[in-house]
């Protein structure tokens, strides 16, 4: 937009400037609003430049509205004037200069006055829910609209507001897609079956038939959502598409399933990679086919009722055209469809050769050989064969890349191959190109928001807040040294949340016996309490021995009655977690370090705390002298046990030194805000109190005894987990015998953690 | 008083894996009490009922809970008219009078409970009566047999070391395969392809047990679908009826393990 240009419509709309109307009514906008329609918008016009909202709102609508008329009839385009308004005072400048433009591209999607008033309403209501976040949506309003109808739009973005809670910043990390549960539940609400809706029962569902468990993962966002739509596999790693556009409801959820059961085949029986010396493209795409086809044989011989999941995929025809890639789905089917008949001479050769060797099919060389073979036959047919636009068919086949050692040295025609396997990805990405016309601009936005945060997210770490001081006590003298140490409280460093999600799946021992254990800590069955003086029911042991009692002329116990009761858990933890410069030392005979699997136990133990419903909070702390005592909020209390902690408790990095007491100190004044009847301070610690401007031991040993008093001054219990095997001594002289616990063989604590605190909290 | 109710007139069927039956035996002539480690419905509680009737010896059986009381295996003090009078309880039956006391599921019990069969399982072979002031001397063919599922193990739930230690213990497990088609055809009347199947299906499930299941289907379980099939129900139908449905209410499971079983007919 030009500024003399802009300049001159705010003048003709300024509060006086009546009679400029031949400028502002381009004749896009005479034809919009005909005779005295005129008049009415052009006073929508001037109503919004009189409220003062800058030129970029009223550019907008002047912009933008005729071409919303031409859509939806004059009446609603004047209207809209209002709801701009309103959209500008609650949601800001920004809101309100996009929301004509993004009207305008809703009015081209919903071609209905009537939708088009709906819409209207989600987003005004939107605006008084979460203003802050409406100009990100209304930039992406079109791509939203291209997958959702209007009511289920208001249902994303009810989602959304709703997953933010209270807080703004959450709120904009989701309506940004910053937070990844954005895309899922917009995958959610544009009717799809998602991978992760899918993915426990497809985890469990190859446990049961194979007692395969490979890790299932999406494909990282990197490699583009969109730009793989078949399953992949490697060595340990199966990748599975979010979803598989085109299936809907029950068939979607086979597609998965079909995928999963082609693939744990292709594990069961594939054994070796092919090496892929000298072979074509075309080989190379048939004898992934055969191979393809014998597994899933072998795997039919198991369980054959396998044969009714995949057959319904292979939908090839037996007529049409003989070009390649209809061939090779025709092949495809002719080999697992006895029912099928083709007439084609090819696909029958190829059936035949498959079956004749029906006694070989445990050998994987024979796919190798048929394949080669298919393929010289092929190439004598003249056939053509595309590698750039082949995509293996049909939809549950794997990509092949699995099947493949790209790493042989004999390799002649390497990249030629590669390029088969670069062509499905290709493809897809000129398709995401035109799928979202708004690609540029919407990235550059993103781009925009993505640095902004990073940038106020540097500023935060690199300066910490200094939050509190406490007093530290010194033996020598007796006395507390007053405001002598100062926390400083930094933001935790996000690190990969998925991070904290494999840990539960690699220890998925310990995290069933920790279910199991929260199931039977939590019901809170009721028990009969006996032996009490008084209750409902008579204790008949009770009872007896009262008469027994009274028979030998002994006083008898009045404690006769029983009663029913549950036992009720009320205890808040806060978990504090030592990530000094020690907890980088690798563990003897483990590639992790302490830190490492602090975090894993912490991981576990948050798990057995979020499942038992006890309120608990997460803090990790390091010193860097007395002025700069580091603490890290994880989690707090009233904070959910969410992707945001589990990203920041994966993000956690070692350094500094270990001034524990005034931690405590500070863990302590958290927790005392904690109404519960129990509160417990739980530590984890790898090493002697220090720090570098302290050089006499003994002095923070003390110091740090004297915290933990006043902790249990104050009704709160302080536990200690001691992670150096010679810690002994001065550990127990901070702690108490009775409150610490030492772990002599540290890979065992991710398994220890979690055990101790149901012991210490039953 | 004898205990001939508690005797056991008809063969039970029980079909041996190994030579469990052998040591069972040896263990009895020797009075070494056993345990028998297993999963539910892997056939401890026939194997206990066949031998006892080979034996030709009473059974006692007592179901362990968690509200048990030493009371109610040793005996109390009843109130009548007169006042009170004792009553012998089921390890107290047996002690007096010879038979086998089968405790079953003992870890349900709690641990204190428990240690009152600790005089009775090392060489004393007494059982003192404190609220009688009595100690009774363990009849010859008195003999102790506990049975547990190791599944259930939990820091919260688990033997006392010095309670352990006083067993013999025979593990139990699903027969292999082809014995145990072989036991759901006997005991279920279906066709030997049929078990078979079942069998399959039951070790799909066996491969979920601790991720997602806490214990797979078991050889009982098996019996149960295979009765449905025997009077008409079809297979699939019969397998949710007496193993999906039952064994978890996890949706997810509940597909996956119907899914499986879809894959394997």
């Amino acid at each position: 937009m030009k500024t003399t240009q802009s300049a001159k419509f705010l003048k003709v709309v300024s509060p006086d400037g009546e009679g400029d109307e031949e400028r502002l009514l381009t004749p896009a906008a005479r034809r919009a609003f005909p005779d005295d329609l005129a008049a009415r918008w052009l006073r929508a016009c001037r109503k919004l430049a009189q409220a003062g909202y800058g030129e970029a709102i009223v550019t907008s609508y002047v912009r933008n509205s005729p071409a919303i008329a031409e859509i939806l009839g004059p009446e609603i385009a004047i209207e809209m004037a209002d709801p701009v308004s309103a959209i500008t005072i609650k949601a800001k400048r920004k809101a309100g200069a996009l929301l004509p433009w993004a009207a305008l591209k809703a009015a081209e999607r919903l071609k209905n006055e009537q939708l088009f008033r709906s819409w209207l309403g989600v987003i005004e209501r939107f605006a008084a829910l979460a203003p802050e976040s409406v100009a990100p949506v209304l930039e992406k309003m079109d791509t939203l609209l291209a997958e959702l109808n209007v009511s289920r739009l208001e249902a994303w973005v009810l989602a959304g507001v709703r997953s933010g809670g209270g807080d703004k910043a959450r709120r904009l990390r989701f309506f940004t897609f910053a937070d990844p549960q954005a895309k899922l539940w917009l995958q959610r609400e544009s009717g799809g079956v998602v991978f992760t809706d899918m993915e426990r029962r497809l985890k469990a569902y190859l446990t049961a038939l194979w007692r395969l468990r490979i890790p299932i993962r999406e494909p990282s966002p990197g490699a583009g959502e969109q730009s793989r739509r078949r399953v992949s596999f490697d060595r340990g790693l199966i990748l599975l598409p979010p979803t598989f556009p085109g299936y809907r409801g029950l068939q979607a959820e086979e597609v998965f399933r079909a995928s999963l059961a082609h693939v744990a085949a292709h594990f069961m029986y594939s054994r070796e990679k092919f090496p892929l010396r000298s072979l074509k493209p075309l080989q190379v795409a048939l004898v992934s086919l055969i191979e393809d086809a014998r597994v899933e044989h072998l795997a039919m011989r198991d369980f054959p009722g396998l044969r009714r999941l995949w057959l319904p995929f292979h939908i090839a025809q037996a007529s049409g055209a003989s070009t390649a890639p209809s061939l090779l789905a025709r092949l495809s089917r002719a080999l697992i469809d006895p029912g099928f008949e083709d007439a084609d001479g090819w696909v029958r050769k190829g059936r035949e050769r498959f079956f004749a060797r029906e006694d070989e099919w445990e050998n994987p060389q024979i796919s190798r050989e048929i394949g080669g073979l298919l393929g010289n036959d092929l190439g004598q047919m003249r056939v053509q064969f595309n590698p750039r636009t082949y995509v293996v068919e049909p939809p549950y086949h794997d990509d092949n890349m699995g099947l493949w050692d790209f790493n042989d040295p004999d390799s002649e025609n390497f990249e030629e191959a590669e390029l088969l396997f670069e062509s499905v990805r290709f493809e897809q990405q000129q398709e995401d190109d035109t799928s979202s016309p708004d690609r540029e601009r919407k990235s550059e936005g993103e781009a925009d928001e993505v640095n902004r945060a990073a940038l106020s997210r540097e500023a935060y770490q690199e300066e910490g807040i200094p939050v509190a001081r406490y007093p530290e006590y010194d033996y020598v003298t007796g006395r507390e040294r007053g405001e002598w140490t100062t926390i400083v409280e930094y933001q935790p460093k996000p690190g990969p949340a998925g991070l904290i999600e494999r840990i539960l799946e690699d220890r998925h021992d310990t995290v069933n016996r920790i279910t199991a254990l929260i199931r039977s800590a939590r019901v809170g069955r009721a028990e009969r309490l006996k032996r009490q003086a008084e209750g409902e029911l008579l204790d008949i042991d009770a009872c007896i021995e009262a008469v027994v009692s009274r028979k030998i002329g002994v006083t008898p116990d009045p404690h006769v009655y029983a009663t029913m009761g549950r036992r009720h858990r009320d205890l808040s933890v806060l978990v504090l977690l030592d990530i000094s410069e020690s907890t980088k030392d690798k563990v003897l005979g483990e590639m992790a370090t302490v830190l490492d699997l602090e975090r894993q136990a912490t991981a576990l133990l948050a798990h057995a705390m979020d499942g038992l419903g006890d309120p608990f909070a997460i803090a990790a702390f390091c010193s860097n002298r007395r002025e700069e005592v580091r603490y890290y909020r994880i989690k707090d209390f009233a904070e959910p046990y969410d992707a945001m902690a589990r990203s920041s408790l994966a993000g956690l990095e070692g350094g500094l030194s270990t001034r524990i007491g005034a931690v405590i100190r500070h863990a302590g004044v958290d927790l005392a805000g904690q109404s519960t009847h129990r509160r417990l301070l739980l530590i984890v610690t790898d090493g002697e109190p220090s720090d570098v401007d302290v050089t006499d031991k003994k002095y923070l040993v003390e110091d740090a005894r004297k915290a933990v008093n006043s902790l249990a001054g104050a009704g709160i219990d302080t536990f200690c987990v001691g992670l150096d095997s010679g810690g002994d001594s001065y550990l127990t002289r901070i702690f108490g015998r009775q409150n610490v616990v030492q772990i002599d063989r540290l890979e065992r604590l991710p398994e220890r953690l979690p055990m101790l605190y149901f012991r210490l909290t039953s | 008083m004898d205990l001939d109710d508690y005797r056991i007139d008809k063969e039970p069927y029980y079909r041996a894996l190994g030579n469990e039956v052998a040591l069972f035996e040896a263990a009895f002539t020797a009075r070494m009490p056993m345990m028998l480690k297993g999963p539910t419905g892997s056939g401890k509680t026939r194997f206990i009922e066949y031998m006892a009737w080979k034996l030709n010896k009473p059974l006692l059986t007592v179901s362990c809970h968690e509200d048990m009381t030493a009371s109610d295996l040793v005996g109390r003090f009843l109130l009548d008219a007169q006042g009170t009078v004792w009553n012998d309880g089921p390890l107290t039956l047996a002690v007096r009078h010879g038979g086998i006391c089968y405790l079953d599921e003992i870890v349900e019990a709690r641990q204190d409970t428990t240690v009152v069969i600790h005089s009775l399982t090392d060489e004393r072979r007494i059982l003192p009566l404190e609220k009688k002031n009595e100690v009774i001397k363990a009849h010859p063919d008195f003999y102790v047999v506990i049975s547990y599922n190791p599944g259930y193990q939990s820091v919260l739930k688990d033997l006392k070391e010095s309670t352990k230690q006083r067993f013999g213990a025979i593990d139990f497990n699903y027969p292999p395969a082809d014995l145990e088609a072989e036991i759901v055809a006997h005991e279920s009347g279906v066709d030997d392809k049929v078990a078979a199947l079942l069998v399959k299906i039951a070790g799909r499930s066996r491969n979920l047990k601790g991720h997602g299941l806490d214990e797979g289907a078991s050889t009982r379980m098996l019996v149960h679908a295979g009765q449905l099939v025997s009077r008409g129900i079809p297979l699939g139908e019969a397998c949710q009826v007496a193993l999906v449905l039952p064994i978890t209410d996890d949706p997810d499971m509940r597909d996956a393990l119907t899914s499986a079983i879809a894959a394997c007919a």
